[in-house]
């Protein structure tokens, strides 16, 4: 062992663009191209969110649990809720329901497409990059016209949703069904049989049931390999058990047994397109009409919330990446909750994927990475950045800087930027 | 595998629930564990389970041993002032819908931060507790890799962010901890 030391070779992938546009760092050790360890370094993207936490109301908490991640934002509002309401006691209205499983299977849909395409990128196929980020473009406008944004929807309040999915709304989703299904034939035809990207994608970064289990692994990651996991079934979450929810495994889909490689990922984020498609289907014929909102207005909310809010609650949803975890602990007599915290699916996806990778060969990293669909925004969210000093930046200098620059770009601009409201110590 | 079915059968007359059993297995085994089951508005049943210390390895044992699958999702660690806790979320029994959602917290005092390592039995577990170190300062005896995983390496020592007491950041610690407009009014030089 001893001996072989010296040919061993450590090659950092990352902190830049290892796979994604996002940063992490992979440490490899190298024996040749044969990989033989990997070593996870995270904290690039450390933004104090747990920190900002501990100043925020229950309320205020709900945008900024939002802007953990754009692409997941649904799921981390939803989440949070979930855990808040768990905590107070609070029932939701069942139309809520529907449409919080709506937005989340819509939000899962152009997650799913956005991975196969950076899946496709990765190999170096961009014809799939762009049919898939084509299609994705339908489901964001229609996430556009029922929420008003492409990211950060804000659907989902403590005890309810905020807005109402109306009939135009729905056509527009079963229009988005009938495009799909007519679309899906053609990527599926790419990722299940094309020759060149199954040589590719078979038997790469294999990870396997042991290992799935033993670290945790969570999503289409844990059921690539054959990990009957789902937290929208494993939970009887709202209204999922009546609309048919199961885990999709790679059997499933291609009809062998699970393999656990990157084949097997990408094979089960295409069946969970076509099963949110039926989901979708299911919850607007079954969506009944009544009211979406526990309580009618946020100040309400905030004052209500006081008084409920009395123990611990947990969250628990499938977000596109796998299963998310958000706990609360408040006590009455506090607009703040006295501790949040969240688990993202990344978090044990990427160490289940370094163990994976050992023994492969260096060229399979970066396809590996993305095949568990990292999203590291949402993995960093805890902690302070650092100066020179003992500093700690917060969100201030980027606040300060954005309004700079708008007074830069636009003189003109009206409207003060003075924070309002309270429950928020500056 | 053998033992969560034989404890099935025997107590099949009063149709319990999964997390009933477990709560049952749990409390049979170790006296000294809090058993709670918590009930949410949709029908979700949680088992919170708190030990001390002493008994929360063995616990942590007595679980994979309830179910070789279970799946440790999420580490928790906290301020509660005098004490310190780090909580762990356990899934098992999985295999049918729904699963029982296990919720197992220890607690320490600060003078004396020291939690038992469970990496050997839940291998990610270890992730979990060198960001429970580094934010909180709990120390887990026998961790096996106890480098920082998020601070960076020039951090100092010493400071645990997300501690409520000196041990945490302080006030001079924060950089413009005003709001840009309100500075003449709030915040410190």
């Amino acid at each position: 062992m001893t001996e072989k030391v010296e040919y061993w070779v450590k090659v950092p992938i990352g902190p830049i663009h290892p796979g994604l546009e996002e940063p992490e760092k992979f440490i490899l050790t190298l024996d040749g191209e044969r990989i033989i360890n990997v070593d996870v370094k995270l904290g690039y993207n450390l933004r104090g969110i747990q920190w900002i936490a501990y100043r925020r109301n229950y309320v205020q908490m709900m945008y900024l649990v939002e802007r953990i991640c754009g692409i997941c934002s649904f799921s981390h509002n939803h989440t949070y809720s979930r855990a808040v309401e768990e905590a107070a006691g609070i029932e939701v209205p069942e139309r809520a329901e529907y449409i919080r499983a709506i937005v989340g299977e819509l939000e899962r849909l152009h997650s799913h497409l956005l991975n196969l395409g950076v899946v496709g990128h990765d190999i170096g196929y961009d014809t799939v990059l762009h049919l898939t980020w084509l299609a994705r473009e339908k489901v964001m406008d229609v996430l556009e016209a029922i929420s008003g944004n492409r990211v950060n929807y804000s659907m989902v309040t403590i005890g309810g949703v905020r807005r109402d999915i109306d009939e135009k709304g729905k056509r527009l989703i079963l229009d988005l069904i009938k495009y799909y299904r007519s679309i899906m034939p053609q990527i599926e035809e790419v990722f299940l049989h094309d020759p060149t990207i199954e040589a590719r994608l078979r038997d790469a970064a294999v990870v396997s049931r042991r290992i799935a289990k033993e670290y945790g692994a969570v999503g289409p990651t844990a059921r690539g390999s054959g990990l009957k996991v789902d937290a929208r079934w494993s939970e009887g979450l709202g209204v999922y058990p009546d609309l048919g929810v199961k885990p999709v495994l790679p059997q499933d889909v291609t009809g062998e047994k699970p393999h656990g490689d990157v084949y097997d990922r990408t094979a089960v984020r295409i069946g969970e397109i076509h099963q949110s498609l039926e989901l979708l289907e299911h919850a607007l014929d079954q969506m009944p009409d009544g009211k979406i909102k526990a309580f009618p207005k946020d100040n309400v909310l905030v004052a209500k919330l006081k008084i409920m809010v009395d123990g611990e609650g947990v969250g628990r949803y499938e977000a596109p990446r796998g299963e998310l975890v958000h706990y609360v602990r408040g006590k009455k007599g506090s607009d703040k909750p006295l501790r949040w915290k969240a688990r993202e699916p990344t978090f044990p996806n990427l160490f289940a994927i370094a163990k994976g990778l050992v023994g492969n060969q260096v060229a399979d990293v970066v396809v590996a990475i993305a095949s568990i669909d990292p999203c590291l925004s949402c993995t960093d969210r805890v902690a302070v950045v650092q100066g020179g000093k003992k500093i700690v930046l917060t969100e201030k200098d980027l606040l300060k800087a954005s309004i700079e620059k708008t007074r830069e770009l636009n003189p003109d601009v009206k409207g003060d930027p003075t924070p309002i409201g309270f429950g928020c110590a500056r | 595998m053998t033992d969560d079915n034989v404890i099935m059968e025997k107590v099949e007359v009063k149709e319990p629930t999964k997390e009933d059993l477990v709560a049952e297995a749990i409390k049979n085994r170790f006296p000294s564990a809090e058993v709670e089951i918590k009930e949410n508005k949709w029908g979700k049943r949680r088992v919170w389970v708190r030990v001390p210390r002493e008994d929360y390895k063995a616990l942590m044992k007595f679980i994979v041993e309830l179910d070789p699958e279970a799946h440790y999702s999420i580490g928790i660690e906290q301020d509660y002032g005098e004490e310190l806790g780090y909580m762990s979320h356990i899934l098992i029994n999985y295999e049918e819908a729904p699963g029982v959602s296990l919720l197992v917290e220890v607690r320490a005092p600060k003078d004396d931060p020291v939690i038992p390592d469970i990496s050997d039995v839940f291998p990610i577990a270890v992730q979990y507790e060198r960001e429970a170190a580094e934010m909180m300062g709990i120390v887990f005896e026998g961790i096996p890799d106890s480098r920082r995983l998020f601070l960076p390496d020039d951090f100092p020592e010493g400071i645990y962010p997300l501690r409520l007491d000196e041990k945490g950041i302080s006030e001079e610690a924060v950089k413009n901890a005003g709001h840009p407009y309100y500075i003449k009014g709030g915040a410190k030089k």
